[in-house]
């Protein structure tokens, strides 16, 4: 931990070296960012609700989901990027030291520039909550904070599953967009509004449902039971797949770099 | 000219061997315009008023836009020419004996059109046998469809034109990030690449109409699917031409500008 925390400061220290450029980098990505949350805003000018969900609550799924991706990019850029490091050949590098692989990657990369991202979805949250007339009690600020926990730990999930994949091809596979960009992209609104088979892949396939579906339910209210609020654990059992995969295609590795 | 045209020519070519990125493109391109599709369905079965479009005219708006995404977005920036004037291989191209403008011009026009290519026809297909509501409709008419031709032609034109414009500026300000990505994702966002220009909100729409960007893809889209009416398509065509014009002029002379003081960087 000790060392992932100097690591990190490290990163800081060098992207803040090129300080204009930091600050221009970090204005563009709140627009960037904009683009996104601008599809909501003028569909709901036209639109009263989605499937039963008005504007707030689509955009409070919004920001969650925004929080759990940015909040990787910042701080797992090293598996995010991870293709990079195969395809330099750095990843050898990584294998010599007497320290956990997986932490090392972690260590290996960082972009600050996203925390603007990571800002935004928070403002995003707050107004959303402030605007929503939601019964708060003990655990539905719990099934909150799982939400958020939640979604980071699927898109970790999902990077690691993509890394592990880099094992076998040696690149990075375009492909791999389709399950982070455009997992996140679906999962910026109520996965109910989904035909069925999607609702059903993205349940049981990539829970993305448990992360912003069934406990927004209970949230907001729609659900009484208490087992929708605390769903976002089960996402954690999620990552022991993710984890042996990576570690089951480091046994496959062999070396590109020279 | 001929000199231009084989550089357009190499472009177009070299485009081509990229088919495994081609295919990732389709897949991803799909699964998103898939996901559009149905927040756009899910939008319409809950109801709304005055709606600027019917459900079918925006699905096959929709699935214009992602298989002719690569002819018309401005995110994807011709990464070449950033390069060149960042690490001062600007240089090697100054010493060639051609306008550096229309150079540049053809290579990002050929490098287009071979993404394109490679793209279109799989997602059409595709697109066209999914069952309905999703599936990708025809033309509303036959003369709709030579408009749609006609205004996409000039729209790619015009969208070139801007691509070359943003490393033009970027020999003033020495890096992409900041100004140029800021001006690159207001630009796309104006055009209607992630929301159809009717559903903007009002204002919007107003500002829209004295911009460029509109007329890349927004118009011939809707020429296509018929939200436009015939005269509406023959007037936003000649604005889209002047346009064209304007925007060429503007990205040509500014170059002219920044090459008399322009720094090589690099060693």
């Amino acid at each position: 931990m000790k060392i992932y925390v100097k690591a990190l400061g490290m990163h800081l220290k060098s992207e803040l070296e090129y300080r204009v450029n930091f600050i221009l980098s970090f204005l563009s990505q709140i627009l960037v960012f904009f683009t996104y949350y601008f599809v909501i805003l003028s569909l709901f000018t036209k639109f009263s609700h989605i499937k039963g969900f008005s504007l707030w609550e689509v955009l409070l799924c919004f920001s969650i989901i925004q929080f759990g991706f940015s909040f990787n990019e910042v701080f797992a850029r090293g598996v995010d990027k991870f293709d990079e490091l195969i395809i330099r050949g750095d990843f050898d590098l990584l294998l010599i030291r007497p320290r956990n692989i997986l932490l090392q990657v972690l260590c290996s990369d960082s972009d600050f520039v996203k925390v603007s991202r990571i800002i935004q979805a928070i403002i995003v949250l707050i107004l959303s909550i402030i605007h929503l007339d939601i019964q708060w009690n003990i655990l539905k600020v719990f099934t909150l904070f799982l939400m958020l926990v939640s979604s980071c730990v699927i898109f970790f999930g999902i990077f690691l599953m993509a890394a592990s994949y880099c094992f076998y091809t040696i690149q990075g596979l375009e492909v791999r967009n389709v399950f982070t960009d455009g997992g996140k992209q679906m999962a910026q609104y109520p996965i109910g509004v989904f035909q069925k088979g999607f609702v059903l892949f993205f349940t049981f396939i990539i829970p993305y449902a448990f992360v912003n579906y069934y406990p927004l339910l209970y949230l907001l209210g729609k659900k009484e039971q208490y087992y929708y609020g605390l769903s976002p654990l089960l996402v954690f059992l999620y990552l022991i797949p993710c984890i042996m995969m990576f570690y089951q295609g480091m046994k496959r590795y062999t070396s590109v770099g020279s | 000219m001929k000199a231009y045209f084989t550089y357009f020519k190499l472009k177009f070519i070299s485009g081509l061997q990229y088919r495994s990125a081609a295919w990732a493109g389709i897949a991803t391109q799909f699964f998103f315009g898939f996901v559009y599709v149905m927040i756009y369905i899910a939008f319409y079965d809950s109801g709304g008023e005055n709606l600027p479009m019917n459900i079918h005219q925006v699905i096959t708006y929709l699935w214009l836009n992602q298989s002719l995404l690569a002819l018309v977005n401005q995110f994807s920036k011709d990464q070449e020419l950033f390069k060149m004037v960042k690490d001062g291989t600007i240089s090697y191209e100054l010493a060639r004996p051609k306008n550096l403008y229309f150079m540049w011009y053809f290579k990002v026009l050929g490098q287009r059109l071979s993404n394109v290519v490679l793209r279109f026809f799989p997602l059409i297909l595709v697109t066209s046998l999914l069952p309905k509501p999703y599936t990708f409709g025809g033309p509303s008419s036959l003369f709709n469809f030579l408009l749609f031709l006609i205004s996409l032609t000039i729209g790619t034109l015009l969208v070139t034109a801007l691509t070359v414009l943003y490393p033009i500026i970027t020999l003033t300000t020495m890096s992409e990030k900041g100004i140029v990505n800021i001006m690159i994702s207001i630009a796309d966002i104006l055009s209607g690449l992630v929301v159809p220009i009717p559903f903007f909100p009002l204002f919007l729409q107003k500002i829209s109409k004295f911009l460029p960007f509109q007329y890349i893809s927004d118009l011939p889209f809707r020429i296509y699917v018929g939200n436009v009416d015939i005269l509406f398509g023959i007037h936003g065509i000649f604005i889209q031409t002047i346009w064209f014009i304007i925007i060429v002029f503007f990205g040509f002379s500014l170059m002219k500008k920044n090459l008399k003081r322009v720094v090589v960087q690099g060693g």
